[in-house]
């Protein structure tokens, strides 16, 4: 490629020039997010404007940078806030999530993937069909079973439940199309061996499968995390609130704690933008295999 | 054989069904009864206290003593007086000595304050409103299994305070005669075990004896439970009148040892929780016998509609076992025992909590469920499909206005729909178009600091999309936000974002942009580097311009990655609720609202549960739509 044709090519600078404004387009509100949890305050604005601001006072206005450096919003967020206990929650929450998921796919992911059965196909295609149920529809009658018929209002254990079924379709699709991949050779030797069903199951596929696994632990663990809307709908009580609503409550309705906002987004956000990165080339194969979850 | 086991199977459904529902109606009387009565007894000493003209300084304490001592057994009373705060009068056993009534209520029986200022609030918004949402008769469990009433007074039309009475935990239990119910299970089973011997092994006729065997020992057992429901109702009706009268009696003495006596109303006391007269006394405390026996009647017609029903369950359950499904379907079962293990506990979890609750929503769509009737059976509130032709038939999108300015109608279902369309398209557009160019420009070779420039252009992707939008709504914020801020740099005057549909659009636009280009733009940088190199030398070689070559190789390699993404992120941006929801709020006057958070208002702020399923279940329709056009598409499910 050494020699081609460099007059075709736009020039690096240009690129170079482009690049440097999307870029910062693109982190600038992260900047602002940091600045205003590095600021200590609890205002919206970056600096305090005098009453009649010059233009080098409005550009400060915008520099994301803060005056004074603090971490006083990090410490009180964590204690003087119940932000600790809704962080507390959220953990158990996903790890909950996260075990009753990987234990529900890996079972009906193995069991599509293997078996012929009376009903597979229906099984398989009903999973699909109900990624595209308008999260809405389901949420009245979710709000009338979880809070009304099963009494799980405002508990961690209602949240699981639901996260962990509403993410059984996606881990199961994924789960069942590397599990095609294992090579039934291996079972076969096994079952001539004399080892019964659940020990080729527990001793052979599921340690081969040990990759597809760890990502679908993680998606779920990022589900539970993350989930917003059927907490916020399912849980009225504060003190039982998961990190995602209570970052909503501190910035909803007349509330206007943004420093604490900002603090808790950043605490919230480092472990799921490290999976992000961890996991990003899975996300894209996995998304594009034909999942439509609104 | 199997016919046997297939009557045994049913008739046991049936009629242990029935006995549950029996059951369960015996106990809703008798509990029914007991509050009533109770009901009663309270209405009746309201009127008494609100006919009473207090004469002494002892005030109501001695007409609380009268009715007690002319009623012997009636439970322990108070009346509360809001103005004052104070205990006008009581017979519990704690407020005697130095808490003897009249006087005012202390800290710690606040709760007694509360609830009659919850009364006159409950009366007032009732009158006001001119409808009855708010219990006018208060009634709980106490937890020692006694109720606790509680009635407004009311003076020259007004409520001053109220009636408290404990009544004592209801004793005993009724059962239903379970030898019945054994009986009408047995018998059938064991006569078709005689007449089988007579009717040899001949099919036709073992299934006609088996359906007719079945269907008498329902008849039976129905006809028994609805004469049973019939006694216990008539039995609740006479003691509820036999209490009125009891009262009615009571209560001219009772008002004439301590003042007048003015006209009594014995026929409003048998009361609903909104001080309904149920009008089954007569003012005389005689039973009006023509309501009863209509009341009688359409409860029959209830009953024997559930009855109905478990009737054709067990004709159904008795088919299948007769005719070999059930065979079939255990020996099904039984070979694929190991599958269907290991799918259970996930189908069962998708049943209750994903699909279950997906038809119950389609099921609420038929009726006008809102916030006020969730305890009430659906079939009450069925109303057809009002709902889809309230959201799909209504087409006042828009109207003039006097000055012939164009008014929109947010909240028509078309306005949103057009709406929703527009932000995707809008959305996708963006999405692609800078995620491509941001694509090819980080596919140059050799351009430095590539891999820098990509983990930061990446990082929207990563972070949780609820935290972007409220970054954004604070960054959107008209005084203090930075958008603002800037603006006013270049001079500029402060917009205020959220109070134009346009400007509100653009907030929305501007946070859904930034999050969803990392998307396209990894996506097609991985269909890029799947190009060979090899490919553009040669069309170089034939002297291809960059043009060409974009559009000949590009663009054609580029498509199999991008379409499907392109699908994906469309259905994403339709249901984007996150967004809306937290970044416009459907600011201003709902004109931002997308489909979904249109929905979601509709449940959850105006609490119309039915209209908003109703509403799910139309967008639901158009993804579904959109997805079966997509899987034609692309069949994308071929592979299963």
């Amino acid at each position: 490629m050494a020699g081609s044709k460099r007059e075709e090519q736009l020039p690096h600078w240009l690129l170079h020039a482009v690049l440097i404004v999307m870029t910062l387009v693109t982190i600038y509100p992260i900047l602002w997010v940091l600045t205003i949890a590095f600021s200590g305050k609890q205002s919206l604005a970056l600096v305090d404007l005098p009453a009649a601001p010059t233009t080098a006072d409005r550009l400060r206005a915008v520099v994301p940078w803060p005056g004074h450096p603090t971490a006083a919003n990090f410490t009180s967020v964590m204690t003087d806030q119940p932000f600790a206990r809704w962080l507390v929650n959220s953990a158990i929450v996903a790890l909950a999530t996260t075990a009753l998921g990987v234990f529900l796919a890996c079972t009906a992911g193995y069991a599509f993937s293997r078996f012929r059965f009376p009903g597979r196909r229906v099984g398989l295609m009903s999973f699909l069909v109900s990624q595209m149920f308008p999260g809405v529809l389901t949420l009245i009658p979710l709000y009338i079973i979880v809070v009304k018929w099963l009494g799980l209002g405002s508990t961690r254990t209602g949240l699981v439940l639901c996260y962990a079924t509403t993410a059984i379709p996606f881990c199961v699709w994924m789960l069942k199309g590397y599990f095609d991949t294992i090579p039934k050779d291996l079972e076969e030797a096994a079952l001539i061996d004399g080892a019964s069903a659940p020990t080729i199951f527990l001793r052979i596929v599921l340690p081969l499968a040990k990759p597809a696994i760890a990502v679908t632990a993680l998606f779920s663990f990022m589900w539970g995390w993350n989930e917003f809307i059927l907490a916020a709908t399912l849980i009225d009580k504060e003190d039982m609130y998961t990190a995602p609503v209570g970052l909503g409550f501190f910035v909803g309705g007349f509330s206007q704690q943004w420093g604490y906002f900002a603090a808790g987004a950043i605490i919230v956000s480092i472990p799921v933008v490290a999976l992000f990165f961890y996991l990003q080339k899975y996300l894209v194969s996995g998304l594009t295999a034909g999942s439509v979850k609104g | 054989m199997r016919f046997a086991v297939g009557l045994a199977v049913g008739s046991a459904l049936a009629i242990g069904l029935a006995y549950a529902l029996l059951a369960a109606e015996r106990r809703q009387a008798s509990s029914a009864r007991y509050e009533r009565l109770a009901v009663v007894r309270l209405r009746a000493l309201t009127e008494a206290v609100e006919k009473f003209r207090v004469p002494s300084e002892e005030g109501l304490q001695p007409l609380l003593i009268a009715w007690k001592a002319r009623l012997p057994g009636s439970p322990p009373a108070r009346v509360v007086a809001t103005q004052g705060i104070r205990l006008e009068a009581s017979t519990f056993p704690q407020d005697v000595g130095d808490k003897a009534a009249p006087r005012r209520l202390e800290r710690e029986e606040k709760p007694l304050f509360d609830q009659a200022a919850r009364l006159r609030a409950a009366v007032e918004t009732n009158r006001s409103e001119g409808a009855l949402r708010a219990e006018e008769i208060e009634i709980t469990k106490k937890p020692s299994g006694g109720l606790r009433l509680a009635c407004p007074v009311e003076r020259d039309g007004a409520v001053v305070g109220m009636v408290q009475m404990e009544t004592p935990a209801a004793s005993g239990r009724i059962r239903p005669n379970a030898a019945v119910a054994l009986l009408s299970f047995a018998a059938p089973v064991a006569l078709f075990f005689l007449l089988s011997r007579v009717a040899g092994e001949r099919k036709g006729v073992l299934a006609l004896l088996a359906v007719v065997l079945l269907a008498g020992a329902l008849a039976f057992y129905a006809l028994h439970s609805l004469r049973v429901l019939e006694t216990d109702r008539r039995e609740l009706e006479t003691a509820v009148a036999e209490e009125t009268r009891a009262q009615a009696a009571a209560l001219p003495s009772v008002l004439a040892a301590v003042s007048a006596s003015p006209a009594i109303h014995p026929e409003t006391w048998d009361s609903d929780e909104f001080r309904r007269p149920r009008s089954l006394v007569k003012a005389d405390g005689n039973l009006d016998e023509e309501r009863l026996r209509h009341e009688l009647g359409s409860r029959a017609a209830q009953a024997g509609k559930a009855l109905a029903g478990v009737g054709a369950l067990a004709m159904a359950m008795l088919a299948f076992v007769g005719f070999g499904g059930a065979a079939r379907l255990g020996a099904t079962l039984c070979k694929n025992r190991e599958a269907y293990l290991y799918i259970t506990p996930a189908i069962l979890g998708m049943i209750v909590l994903v699909f279950f609750p997906f038809f119950y929503g389609i099921a609420i769509s038929f009726t006008d469920q809102t916030i006020y009737t969730t305890s009430k059976p659906l079939s009450e509130i069925f109303v057809g499909l009002t709902n889809y032709a309230q959201i799909l038939g209504d087409f006042h999108i828009a109207r003039r206005a006097a000055d012939g300015a164009l008014v929109f109608n947010y909240l028509n279902f078309y306005w949103t729909f057009l709406f929703t369309v527009v932000w995707t398209i809008c959305n996708v557009t963006i999405g692609v178009t800078v995620g491509l160019m941001l694509a090819l420009i980080l596919n140059t070779p050799g351009l430095a600091l590539r891999p820098a420039y990509r983990v930061l252009l990446i990082l929207p992707w990563a972070v949780p999309n609820y935290i972007t939008a409220l970054i954004w709504r604070g960054m959107f914020h008209q005084q203090f936000g930075v958008i603002n801020q800037m603006i006013q740099i270049f001079g500029g005057q402060p917009v205020s974002w959220f109070e134009k549909p346009f400007t509100s659009f653009l907030t929305a636009l501007t946070t859904n942009g930034w999050l969803s280009f990392p998307f396209m733009m990894v996506i097609s940088l991985g269909a890029l580097q799947s190009i060979p190199g090899e490919i553009y030398e040669a069309a170089r070689v034939e002297g291809a311009t960059r043009w060409q070559q974009f559009r000949a190789i590009t663009l054609p390699s580029l498509k199999p990655a991008l379409i499907p993404a392109i699908i994906i992120s469309v259905v994403w941006t339709f249901n984007m609720f996150n967004i809306i929801y937290l970044v416009t709020a459907g600011e201003p006057a709902g004109s931002t609202e997308i489909l979904i958070t249109q929905a979601y208002k509709f449940a959850f702020q105006k609490y119309r549960y039915g209209y908003a399923a109703a509403y799910s279940v139309v967008i639901f329709l158009i993804l579904l739509i959109y997805g079966t056009i997509q899987n034609r598409a692309t069949k994308a499910t071929e592979a299963i």
